[in-house]
């Protein structure tokens, strides 16, 4: 039984190999779609590693800090993270500073030593951009600090991060919150909700299934010429197991080296890994590294589905010694076993309790999909067969290619259903993706003219308060800025407890028109008193307790203040969030130079005219400043997991469309090529070049708009499943017009890319050889 | 001659009965019947669309008649499976068709080596025995050479070295010569029947030409589906 398998497989092997220029051309076609999808499937094989190593090299670079109450000793480094936003993206680094002499081995991985007060370390993205004239006022922000080496990879989520480890004086002056015992903490990986692990999954799904489309129907190319070798076969005595097994065999060659050529095309894209502009951190060509049972699994799959798809793609077909019949070719193809595998994905993701909380539900909404999808693929053929079947009249190159359609629309349809897949898929993800960004909390609509910003700093005194908010008022861009101050009042008549958070009430202090911006209200005079948020937390007459900095010390005294009469007020919708609820007070009603610890904080409002207004403010602060907290209000605080994954979405998106791309060119190229000889008998009849070129453009173009046209039906029903699954309203409904245009434009790119190969095939000299 | 021996004649290497085969609704064979002795080379002539095709093709087992039977060396074809008759094809049966019908990838060694290394002859002995059939019909400079780069006359040797090779008891040959000028048609003729003759082999061959019939023992006639031994004018079998 082996024994028989084996022969017949070499022997389908061998006509291939054996196949001269043609055959060999006919493999290597093969071969470049079954290898482009390979190389897809490895890269996505690598994925687990990438994310892993990045997890390494971010956990070895965060400081560990010492334990709760342990005081800093006169050789410890002192390191505190801060995050740069420049121009809507984000970014972080490290402030180091050494106390005294450390062990010159704690430093963090990808720098030799720790940078000197002033010196700064930056990665390779950071040097670059800080470089260029884009970064000219980024560069402002570092005051002059003086770039003294460039962070190795070790120490880099990946090359094109933007890092930077920048040396400081301003540390030491709370020593003991900062000092690390050195660099490397286990960093918990940032957990994903049920929901962000949904879309992950979908994503993982609707990006490879179009690949595995393509790599299988990349392996039936070449069935006609195959068929008349098969057929003579049969004449010398092959019986029809054997035949397949032969079949089996030549397809096995073109997987095979397809294989070996999507290897090696992983291989060269592995080693411009990091200079592809990526978004996000980019990726290090070290880090691409196929997970072992992954790669095992494709190494073994791609392989062996060339011999099922190429059985499976014969069980229908009768090779007698006289020729290829088609079993049930003029019945026309069954609708009902596509229709049950596409309810059947649905019905997975319809199964009620089936949601994004249970237990394993991503990997039945995974199955789910990927057969849902895969029934939106099996639709296709039946489609594109019903349709052109009803198909008449027209100009010749439209009666040229309907006929050709209604002789064999299979091969088509096939083509398309990569594009389908991914459409469909893509319009679900979409849905779902617009979804959950609509459920990021954002502070409101942004009003280009009205831009605020927060900028907060622990004082001891109100006097240090005011200096602060007169510091960040002569910011350039600042149109006018509204101080305050806040603080956290421990409840007088609540002893301090030793053991556990102390309960606090929250204090703001501002002169009236500071107030007016922060809360609502009818009327305001110094001495007034507001209430927002909970009533029955802060009453008048309840005590609260000035000595504010006594947290966690039973023994202290109180120095209580009472409560007045207040009124009600309500938080502005744009600072919700941003601000404590509890009392609002002016001056006179609270006697803020008591306090011992509160905070200082600017509301300000930017020059909404001025470019970068809000860079500049950022410049005025500057990065070395752990103390300040500046923050921008009116735009959508960011999920960075959320968009991790969208970043990773459109990455795979685009690689996705453009090897379907690349392998529609070479798809059309093969049937053009198993064509050359009617079409060179048309040529011989006169018929004109263009009206050629036309009919392939009539061709590919009938199967990919039935496509899309399943893809947008179907990607909006997905879509709909899937938000149903997450309890999410539809937010985007239109969300499928650029992606069906990008249908198109592969379209055309793939028609215009396979013309000069008409053009070539339909020259005298292309003529001369049929 | 044995063209009107009855049907189940012990003597007949294979004997077809009232054989009918419908395309659609046209009758190509309407109760036809044939047989033919070892060694005997018997011409199946008639005009274009007559049935004689369609004849060899059921004669054998290429195609399953819809009615009538076929008895080769005593065995029905029709009860055959298909492994079984590709076995026949392989080993007791030989085709020469009128195009060659070689698998265009393979050399002509590797052609006529091809039945052998189906029934699991290694390459080395399958190809010894192709080069010996090969330099009877005078080929063998063509060995390495793909049907596409040899002639219409090479080619059809080669078709006819592929179904010599692997001792057949029955050639069967469909307008063998249709596509070749008169003086290759000759020698292909020669070559075939003599090489047929020299093994014992039977020969079943479809033309239309009087002068390729000319090289056969007995000639039946088709027409209008019914199979009539041109000497007596009565059936070709029962």
């Amino acid at each position: 039984m082996i024994g028989r398998w084996y022969r017949d497989l070499a022997m389908g092997a061998r006509f291939t190999l054996n196949g001269g220029w043609a055959g060999w051309t006919g493999t290597l076609l093969t071969a470049l779609g079954v290898g482009l999808g390979v190389m897809v499937l490895l890269l996505a094989s690598a994925a687990p590693s990438v994310r892993a190593a990045a997890q390494d090299r971010m956990e070895a670079r965060a400081p560990a800090y010492l334990e709760e109450g342990a005081r800093a000793a006169e050789d410890t480094v002192l390191a505190n993270p801060e995050i740069v936003e420049y121009r809507g993206d984000m970014f972080t680094g490290i402030l180091l500073e050494p106390l005294g002499n450390p062990r010159a081995d704690v430093h963090p991985p990808g720098i030799d030593r720790l940078p000197k007060a002033g010196e700064l370390y930056v990665s390779p993205a950071l040097r670059a951009l800080l470089g260029s004239p884009e970064g000219a006022l980024l560069a402002e922000r570092f005051d002059g600090a003086s770039v003294a080496g460039v962070i190795g990879t070790e120490g880099l989520r990946g090359p094109q991060e933007l890092y930077f480890y920048l040396g400081t004086d301003a540390l030491s002056q709370d020593p003991d919150r900062y000092a690390v015992s050195g660099f490397g903490a286990d960093r918990p990986a940032s957990g994903m909700t049920a929901m962000l692990v949904l879309l992950v999954v979908v994503i993982i799904v609707v990006l490879l299934l179009p690949i595995a489309a393509f790599v299988l129907t990349a392996m039936r190319f070449g069935a006609e010429s195959r068929d008349q070798r098969l057929a003579a076969l049969r004449l010398v005595g092959a019986d029809r197991a054997m035949t397949r097994r032969i079949a089996a065999g030549e397809s096995l060659v073109g997987a095979v080296l397809g294989l070996v050529l999507g290897t090696g095309f992983f291989l060269v894209a592995r080693t411009f890994a990091d200079d592809v502009r990526l978004p996000g951190s980019g990726v290090l060509p070290a880090d691409l590294t196929p997970v072992p049972l992954l790669a095992a699994l494709i190494v073994v799959l791609v392989p062996a589905s060339a011999v099922l798809v190429t059985l499976f793609a014969l069980r229908k077909v009768e090779v007698s010694p006289l020729g290829v019949f088609r079993e049930g070719a003029d019945r026309g193809r069954r609708l009902w076993w596509r229709v049950v595998i596409l309810a059947v994905g649905c019905a997975v993701l319809f199964v009620p309790g089936q949601g994004t909380n249970s237990e394993g539900a991503e990997w039945a909404v995974a199955v789910g999909v990927a057969v849902a999808l895969t029934g939106f693929a099996l639709l296709l053929p039946w489609v594109v067969e019903a349709v052109v079947g009803r198909l008449r009249g027209g100009p010749l190159s439209w009666q040229m290619a309907t006929r050709r359609l209604q002789l064999n629309s299979g091969i088509a349809a096939r083509t398309v259903s990569g594009v389908t897949v991914a459409v469909a898929g893509a319009i679900a993800l979409q849905m779902l993706f617009s979804a959950m960004n609509d459920q990021v909390p954002s502070a409101g609509d942004p009003d280009p003219e009205r831009v605020r910003m927060l900028a907060s700093a622990m004082v001891e005194t109100g006097a240090e308060g005011t200096e602060f908010a007169h510091g960040i008022d002569g910011a350039r861009g600042v149109e006018s800025s509204f101080p305050f101050l806040v603080a956290h009042l421990p409840l007088a008549d609540v002893p301090p407890r030793a053991d556990g958070p102390q309960e606090t009430r929250a204090v703001v202090v501002a002169d009236c028109a500071a107030l007016d911006r922060l809360i609502t209200f009818s009327s305001c005079s110094d001495g007034d008193a507001f209430v927002a948020g909970d009533r029955a937390a802060v009453r008048p007459g309840d005590r609260l307790d000035l000595d504010n900095a006594r947290t966690g010390d039973p023994t202290a005294e109180p120095r209580p203040w009472t409560v007045p009469p207040v009124r009600e007020a309500q938080v502005a919708d744009a600072l919700a969030g941003q601000l404590p609820q509890g009392l609002f007070l002016t001056p006179s009603a609270f006697p803020a130079e008591e306090l011992e610890s509160l905070e200082s904080t600017v509301l300000i409002t930017l020059d909404g005219s001025a470019p970068d207004a809000a860079e500049h403010v950022r410049n005025h602060v500057g990065v070395d400043s752990p103390a300040i907290y500046l923050r921008a209000l009116d735009q959508v605080s960011g999920n960075s997991a959320l968009a991790d994954i969208g970043d990773a979405l459109r990455a795979g998106a685009v690689l996705t469309m453009l090897v379907i791309g690349a392998s529609m060119v070479i798809s059309t190229v093969e049937q053009l090529r198993e064509r050359r000889r009617q079409l060179s008998v048309l040529i011989a009849f006169g018929t004109g070049r263009s009206t050629l070129a036309a009919s392939v453009l009539w061709q590919t173009a009938v199967p990919v708009v039935l496509g899309l046209v399943i893809a947008v039906a179907g990607g909006v029903g997905l879509g709909l499943l899937l938000l149903r699954l997450a309890g999410l309203p539809v937010t985007d409904w239109w969300g499928f017009v650029p992606l069906v245009g990008a249908g198109f434009g592969v379209i055309a790119l793939v028609t215009l890319a396979s013309l000069p190969y008409l053009w070539r095939m339909t020259s005298p000299e292309g003529l001369r050889t049929e | 001659m044995s063209g009107t021996t009855a049907a189940g004649n012990t003597g007949a290497l294979l004997t077809a009965t009232r054989l009918r085969k419908y395309f659609g609704s046209t009758a190509a064979l309407n109760g036809a019947g044939f047989t033919i002795d070892s060694g005997e080379v018997v011409a199946v002539m008639g005009p274009s669309g007559s049935g004689k095709s369609t004849l060899l093709h059921c004669l054998a087992g290429i195609l399953e008649p819809d009615g009538g039977t076929v008895h080769y060396d005593g065995r029905e074809l029709s009860a055959l499976s298909d492994a079984e008759r590709s076995r026949l094809r392989r080993g007791d049966f030989g085709f020469v068709f009128q195009f060659g019908q070689l698998v265009p990838e393979l050399t002509c060694v590797e052609n006529v080596a091809l039945s052998l290394r189906l029934t699991g002859v290694g390459r080395g002995k399958a190809e010894s025995s192709a080069m010996e059939w090969m330099a009877r019909l005078e080929v063998d400079d063509v060995r390495d050479k793909r049907p596409g780069q040899v002639s219409g006359g090479q080619r059809q040797r080669v078709a006819v070295a592929r179904a010599l090779v692997a001792g057949p008891r029955l050639v069967f040959a469909d307008e063998p010569t249709g596509a070749l000028d008169s003086l290759n048609g000759e020698r292909v003729m020669e070559l075939l029947t003599g090489a047929a003759r020299d093994t014992g082999a039977a020969v079943v061959l479809v033309t239309h030409d009087v002068r390729v019939a000319a090289y056969s023992d007995r000639e039946v006639v088709v027409r209008d589906g019914q199979a009539l031994d041109a000497a007596t004018g009565i059936g070709g079998a029962p």
